[in-house]
């Protein structure tokens, strides 16, 4: 195990490596993925410890359900940022965890924590990071909700108070923008 | 499909990449991307804007939480390893191990049971067959004993035929008494040695009260020269008493034990030297 320099190989590699439970295979996905998801789940759950917790859960579903990841259908990164997604927003809405984030309004954080993580931010994407600053306030908070809390469009739609066909527009408006941003 | 494009911007793209559909609307969207390219094409630029966008949020997790993940996989691959490997297939080995050494002891104990069994037969064979033999040893011993008297009588006998010049033989013959009595007698006046011939001994059988005696005459007076019993089955030399110049040889029948002089009236046989 090498703790400094990081692991990486082409996603095909990766994925025949962890089919075949290979242990480089399992240091590789950690440090080619764990800062994007752990970036994705600490969003999510605004708790350093519970995050680090809920990235090593999400970790090793991944290596354990491995067989269900389907190539064909999608990347692998997709694939495991919907997992990672699933096992933080089930975390946030089970009751010991809304107990003890009761006072914590997790809308209003997201922006404090974007704050407060720029310094910890990998430097390779700081760049990506002033970009963000591009999107429009009304589409990045629809993303933000779907993205990081797991609403449904109708839900954002309920709780915005906007008409479902906006979110849809205003939600691929977002990604058609973070699109000319990035590819 | 009529309206690609509206269908490309309807938001279900988006929502397929982000998990937000249901089971029968995902299976449509990927049956889509299997017949349009351009729907192919745009999941994927979806797929890689938010990629990047996640890029863009990435925070580096502590040092720990690699080390406890690798440290999981481990123990989750040994977890795997031993419950299939160790407690399955080696339990059912050891089982089956000690199933087959069970049916191993079994059958030997039952193969050393009869092996003892037949053993301790044979040792009991042994035993008589040892006792036989001991017997018929037993009886050799005694006939190795009987012949080598008999073997001595005989050469003792015999020394009188090959030595005549040594020994006088005397023949006493039968009195009135006993006209068919008779017996011979050996005498050696250098080894000073009188024998009687029990085995051409020819007097009639004594009874228990009575023996008969051997006399010599030596100047007109008898001298006792020991008493003997005469049986059917009397083998060998008796030697008896030996008095020098003794002129005549006389058999009485006595008392048991011999008397000092003779019963005249049982005057046996006589001869002669």
């Amino acid at each position: 195990m090498n703790l400094k320099t990081k692991t990486t190989l082409s996603e095909p590699e990766l994925v025949q490596a962890i089919l075949e439970k290979d242990k480089n295979g399992a240091e590789a996905l950690y440090d080619m993925y764990s800062s994007s998801l752990y970036g994705v789940i600490f969003r999510i759950v605004q708790h350093q410890e519970i995050a680090e917790d809920l990235l090593q859960d999400t970790f090793i579903r991944i290596w354990n359900s491995f067989s269900s990841y389907d190539a064909a259908k999608g990347r692998l990164f997709t694939w495991m940022v919907n997992v990672a997604r699933n096992i933080a927003i089930d975390k946030t809405r089970s009751k010991e965890f809304r107990n003890s984030a009761k006072t914590e309004d997790i809308e209003n954080n997201v922006l404090i924590i974007d704050k407060q993580v720029n310094t910890i931010i990998n430097p390779e994407t700081i760049g990506l990071k002033d970009l963000i600053g591009k999107l429009k306030p009304e589409h990045k908070i629809i993303l933000d909700l779907v993205y990081f809390e797991g609403l449904t469009h109708v839900e954002v739609a309920k709780k915005l108070e906007i008409p479902l066909g906006t979110v849809k527009t205003r939600l691929r408006n977002a990604i058609i923008t973070l699109r000319k941003l990035f590819n | 499909m009529k309206n690609l494009k509206s269908y490309l911007e309807s938001g279900i793209l988006e929502q397929y990449v982000l998990g937000d559909l249901s089971v029968e609307e995902m299976l449509d969207v990927e049956m889509n991307a299997l017949q349009y390219p351009e729907v192919r094409k745009e999941l994927e630029e979806i797929e890689q804007a938010l990629t990047s966008y996640a890029k863009s949020i990435a925070i580096e997790p502590s040092i720990k939480a690699k080390t406890n993940f690798l440290n999981a996989v481990n123990t989750i691959d040994q977890v795997n390893n031993s419950s299939s490997a160790n407690t399955g297939e080696s339990y059912i080995k050891s089982l089956t191990f000690y199933k087959y050494a069970f049916a191993a002891s079994l059958s030997l104990l039952f193969l050393s049971s009869i092996l003892l069994i037949n053993l301790n037969n044979k040792l009991n064979e042994s035993y008589v067959q040892l006792a036989v033999l001991q017997s018929n040893n037993q009886k050799f011993s005694n006939q190795v004993n009987y012949k080598e008297s008999e073997l001595s009588d005989t050469k003792n006998a015999l020394q009188f035929y090959q030595n005549p010049a040594a020994y006088k033989l005397v023949t006493l013959k039968g009195s009135a008494k006993a006209p068919e009595a008779s017996l011979l007698v050996a005498l050696n006046e250098d080894k000073e040695e009188v024998m009687i011939d029990l085995s051409s001994l020819n007097m009639p059988s004594n009874d228990q009260e009575h023996q008969y005696q051997l006399w010599a005459m030596v100047d007109g007076k008898p001298v006792d020269l020991g008493v003997f019993d005469a049986k059917n089955d009397s083998t060998g030399m008796k030697k008896m008493k030996f008095i020098k110049d003794a002129q005549s040889f006389a058999v009485t029948l006595e008392p048991k034990g011999g008397s000092l002089n003779p019963t005249m009236d049982k005057m046996m046989a006589i001869g002669t030297i």
